[in-house]
């Protein structure tokens, strides 16, 4: 056998294997896969392709990648940080109430209290959430407390640091990643205490709360949603 | 990586495998918003079970499919143990979890191939068209067909392994 036709027959396996060749041909690869057992070796391989291709549905090959929204990756390091504060939250809660609130937070409360949600009220039921933005830039702080109403949720923003006169856009997301506006406020310089805006989405169905601000997008969690998070965790090893 | 304890284990996790586990989370699940639930729950099971992850034992990527996996199954129980709310409400996937896992593997390995080798095998595969027809609509010689095809499926398995799969 020359080195070019085994080469040929070779580059026949994948059609071989995929059953698209004439009688003819493949009859002929037969003969050739007889008596070489390299041939036959590459094509137990390309059998094992062929025989997955027909799961495939050539729609969803075709179809443009899917990727994940752009902001998901900042709400899931927002929800570990506030997973992992809880502990100390637990215990902070007993000792002292901190309100991280506009001016009068330092850069150095916030960034230990960073993402961290604490009930207003020393309770457990008490439904009022305060929320701390984790992923913001350094010198920014975000803060915001939530009250549940009639009427959806009252939401008190805090903002510091900020360029002044920029528009702050809020939302509320529910748990199946809807979105509910809560409205707008410009946020400015030696006025960073408090802007009130209300959503109508009840603060129990809240997730997360968001804001749209100078081009980027914050998104804290929100404890109050029965959020999958409290789902058993579960070994998959 | 030795483990994924620290937030920063978990940020260069997302950033390596967010995609893949999201879009195998909107393939079986059928749902964005649903999807995006599943990776951030995965992350989080993920990051809480992190000291128990071992590169000696599997790839991360690897694990987090595990994890996916499991989210899956409990989202889609608690999705069909809710009552149909209403009308345009996501239908629970019919395929079984494993076979839908393998079938997307296999969709994204076919996108990551070439797109000459692609293309072949779609034409031909797929769409069951002849090789001569192909051949013509392309201006190459049917030889050429028959190699992509044979090429095709050698950088498919490539794509599938470095995937995990070892079947």
């Amino acid at each position: 056998m020359r080195a070019d036709d085994h080469r040929d027959w070779k580059l026949s396996l994948g059609a071989y294997a995929l059953d698209d060749l004439p009688a003819d041909e493949r009859a002929a690869i037969s003969a050739h896969l007889e008596g070489c057992a390299e041939c036959r070796a590459e094509l137990r391989e390309l059998e094992g392709m062929a025989a997955l291709l027909p799961l495939a549905d050539p729609a969803r090959i075709e179809a443009p990648t899917v990727r994940p929204p752009a902001d998901l990756g900042a709400r899931i390091e927002a929800q570990i940080a506030a997973e992992s504060s809880r502990e100390g939250r637990e215990r902070r809660r007993r000792r002292v109430r901190l309100w991280i609130g506009g001016a009068a937070a330092t850069a150095a409360v916030a960034a230990v209290l960073a993402l961290i949600v604490l009930p207003l009220d020393s309770g457990e039921n008490s439904p009022a959430q305060q929320v701390s933005f984790a992923s913001v830039p350094n010198g920014v702080s975000i803060n915001a407390t939530l009250e549940p109403h009639a009427f959806g949720t009252e939401i008190h923003m805090y903002v510091h640091g900020i360029r002044s006169g920029t528009l702050c856009r809020v939302f509320l997301k529910d748990d199946n990643g809807r979105t509910y506006s809560a409205g707008s406020f410009r946020y400015r310089w030696g006025n960073d205490s408090d802007a009130e805006l209300s959503s109508a989405l009840d603060l129990s169905q809240a997730a997360a709360i968001g804001v749209h601000a100078g081009g980027r997008t914050f998104v804290a969690p929100v404890s109050a949603a029965t959020a999958l998070v409290s789902g058993a965790e579960t070994d998959p090893t | 990586m030795a483990a994924l304890t620290r937030e920063r284990d978990v940020r260069e996790a997302y950033a390596a495998h967010s995609g893949e586990l999201y879009g195998f989370a909107v393939r079986s699940l059928g749902d964005a918003g649903l999807a995006e639930e599943a990776v951030q729950e995965t992350f989080l099971r993920a990051w809480k079970a992190g000291e128990r992850f071992d590169p000696e034992i599997g790839s991360l990527r690897t694990w987090l499919f595990a994890i996916l996996r499991n989210v899956v199954i409990d989202l889609g129980r608690a999705r069909n143990s809710r009552p149909r709310v209403a009308e345009g409400g996501v239908e629970p996937s019919v395929e079984p979890l494993e076979q839908a896992l393998l079938a997307w593997q296999v969709e994204e390995a076919m996108r990551r191939i070439g797109d000459d080798h692609r293309k072949v095998l779609l034409e031909t595969h797929f769409r069951a068209r002849p090789y001569s027809e192909v051949a013509e609509e392309l201006g190459v010689p049917e030889g050429t067909i028959k190699s992509r095809v044979y090429y095709g499926l050698k950088a498919l398995r490539v794509a599938m392994e470095e995937m995990g799969y070892e079947g």
